[in-house]
């Protein structure tokens, strides 16, 4: 007699190192997840975005007794770019805080994937969160002081999505290069110096010479005047060097996220 | 398929003047449990984060699949599947997007992906909340669930090595069950697991091989069977003591049996007995508890728990011992 003997399945793990996933796999699928997990929140910001809104165009008009149209229209062509920059230098450093605090960074750095996607995948979301703040300020212009917008679209485009991207990748460099409670309060500084120290909101020319010339090398008021430009045609050329500003920080700031997201302590 | 998937040789990390590994030495082979057992801050997390290119070590070498995971750590990261200690981020997300999503980014079809989710989500028994949406703050699901989660996620797709940092915390019992099933069906279908626990019991009866880790250091390794060595066949005496009550195994003139291992963990004492001395055992345990000396005992074959008591807390002492002498000096 002879025992029968059943040899055991084939295995299912193939040996050696599995093929690398395609490139807009990985970013289409963690695009999915880091969607999933901001975008809950999406109505909630688009809510906070319009609050803030009413807050620049109503609330600092209260300030300024008399109003004329044009530092009605200056106040109101400032307003998205002051919602872009709090979404920027805000939410997105305090988003990764809390990712660091809760091992969120973490997990997702120990995922196969390179890993300059991961911040790739952040910023396309929170480029998504940040944008419509354009509109609901616009809106909430147009319902304060009623007058009409003329728009060179291509300018728009390009500043809002430059000034929106750099924000948050610099939001996110410094969220990555403090310590998360660090962090969290260099963002409240950041708030009080976009919105009373920057001339988004106000003329340049109000400031003295040298902090003009601070705000120059600094994201705010390039941003700002790219913005204005878009959305008054005519009335504010479009300076290149504004553009070069802007890259400049963006790129500093996708390099240090970078070098944080890669880096192995 | 009985190459090594996983080889640490040597590896060294600190923190300042703390030593969290200290010459670690680790073999996973293709299809084969290996336990990493340990105390809390044993070194087990910092061990696995060096795995997966998260830490840099500050010497040894780490070769996972046959890749320097130290040179090529994204290579190396693509053979690994990790179900981190910290729960997965999956807010916003079912059970089944989040384990389908894990099996698209290493490189399943979509129609795989669905496949595999599926047949996990049956193996697991979580079909009952796998279209429910995590909510922030733990909300939606359970943390139960949450994990069991996690652990498809990393179990989803075939990889040749997945590790496992305390994949059952908060798992109820008959589940942990099923996740111990699914653990040895995933060593079967060829892949090399590492198990990172604390808890003894439970890893015994599904890991092939252990390493016990102790400050950083690999105190013991081997078959659960060779760890328990030539005694398998030792009986464990339990004595449990009265709060603040004296250990009345303390001087060994006072236990009238030959004790081979005596540890104290808290109340509990275990001593270590050959088989014969069973009834002798019997007897004086029943003595002094009828004396009101020990609150109640338990006589049971040895454990796998005991030798690893045994072993880390003699490491414990031997350190305590160690710093003495330093002081001394």
């Amino acid at each position: 007699m002879y025992e029968s003997i059943t040899s055991a399945p084939p295995a299912r793990v193939p040996a050696g190192v599995p093929p690398r996933t395609g490139l807009w796999t990985t970013y289409g699928s963690l695009l999915r997840w880091t969607m999933a997990q901001i975008g809950v929140m999406l109505p909630l910001f688009i809510v906070v975005q319009a609050l803030l809104a009413a807050g620049i165009i109503i609330g600092f008009g209260f300030l300024i007794p008399d109003i004329d149209t044009p530092a009605a229209r200056f106040l109101s062509t400032g307003a998205p770019t002051v919602l872009l920059m709090v979404i920027g230098f805000v939410m997105v450093p305090q988003g990764v805080a809390q990712a660091r605090t809760s091992g969120t960074f973490t997990y997702m750095r120990a995922l196969p994937v390179p890993r300059p996607l991961l911040l790739l995948s952040d910023l396309t979301v929170w480029l998504a969160v940040a944008l419509p703040g354009i509109p609901v300020a616009m809106v909430v212009a147009q319902l304060r002081y009623g007058f009409s917008y003329t728009f060179d679209w291509p300018v728009l485009v390009a500043a809002s999505v430059l000034a929106a991207v750099m924000a948050a990748a610099v939001g996110y460099a410094i969220a990555v290069l403090l310590p998360p409670l660090l962090a969290q309060l260099i963002t409240q500084v950041l708030v009080f110096f976009v919105m009373l120290f920057s001339p988004i909101t106000f003329p340049a020319s109000q400031l003295p010479e040298w902090f003009q010339a601070v705000h120059d090398v600094l994201p705010f008021r390039p941003a700002a005047d790219l913005l204005r430009a878009g959305l008054l045609s005519g009335g504010h050329g479009v300076h290149w060097q504004d553009f070069a500003v802007l890259l400049v920080w963006c790129a500093l700031g996708f390099a240090i996220s970078v070098r944080a997201l890669v880096r192995r302590a | 398929m009985s190459g090594t998937v996983l080889e640490v040789e040597g590896l060294t990390r600190r923190f300042g003047s703390v030593v969290a590994n200290e010459q670690v030495r680790l073999r996973v082979r293709a299809g084969e449990v290996v336990g990493l057992l340990g105390h809390n801050g044993a070194g087990k997390t910092t061990l696995v984060s060096q795995v997966v290119g998260l830490l840099r070590p500050d010497s040894g070498s780490i070769r996972v699949a046959d890749v320097n995971a130290i040179a090529d750590p994204a290579t190396a990261r693509r053979c690994v599947a990790l179900q981190a200690q910290a729960q997965a981020p999956i807010d916003g997300l079912t059970p089944r997007a989040a384990i389908e999503i894990a099996g698209r980014l290493r490189g399943m079809s979509a129609t795989d992906a669905r496949a595999a989710a599926r047949t996990l989500a049956d193996e697991l028994d979580i079909r009952e909340w796998f279209d429910r949406r995590a909510t922030p703050d733990g909300g939606g699901l359970s943390g139960g669930v949450r994990r069991l989660t996690a652990f498809a996620m990393a179990a989803v797709a075939p990889v040749p090595l997945v590790i496992l940092d305390e994949p059952t915390n908060d798992v109820d019992a008959a589940r942990r069950r099923l996740l111990w099933q699914t653990v040895r069906r995933l060593g079967d279908d060829g892949a090399g697991v590492l198990l990172v626990t604390h808890n003894v019991v439970e890893a015994e009866r599904v890991v092939d091989e252990l390493v016990v880790l102790d400050r950083g250091r690999v105190v013991a390794a081997g078959s659960p069977s060779q760890l328990r060595g030539a005694s398998d066949h030792d009986l464990r005496l339990e004595l449990s003591l009265h709060p603040d009550g004296a250990d009345p195994s303390e001087f060994p003139a006072d236990v009238p049996i030959p004790i081979a291992r005596r540890v104290r963990a808290g109340r509990r004492v275990l001593l270590t007995l050959g088989a014969a001395d069973a009834e002798a055992a019997v007897a004086w345990a029943t003595t002094l508890r009828s004396d009101g000396r020990i609150e109640g005992y338990a006589l049971a074959p040895a454990t796998l728990e005991d030798v690893y008591l045994a072993v880390t807390t003699s490491a414990a002492a031997s350190a305590a011992t160690t710093t003495k002498e330093a002081a001394d000096v």
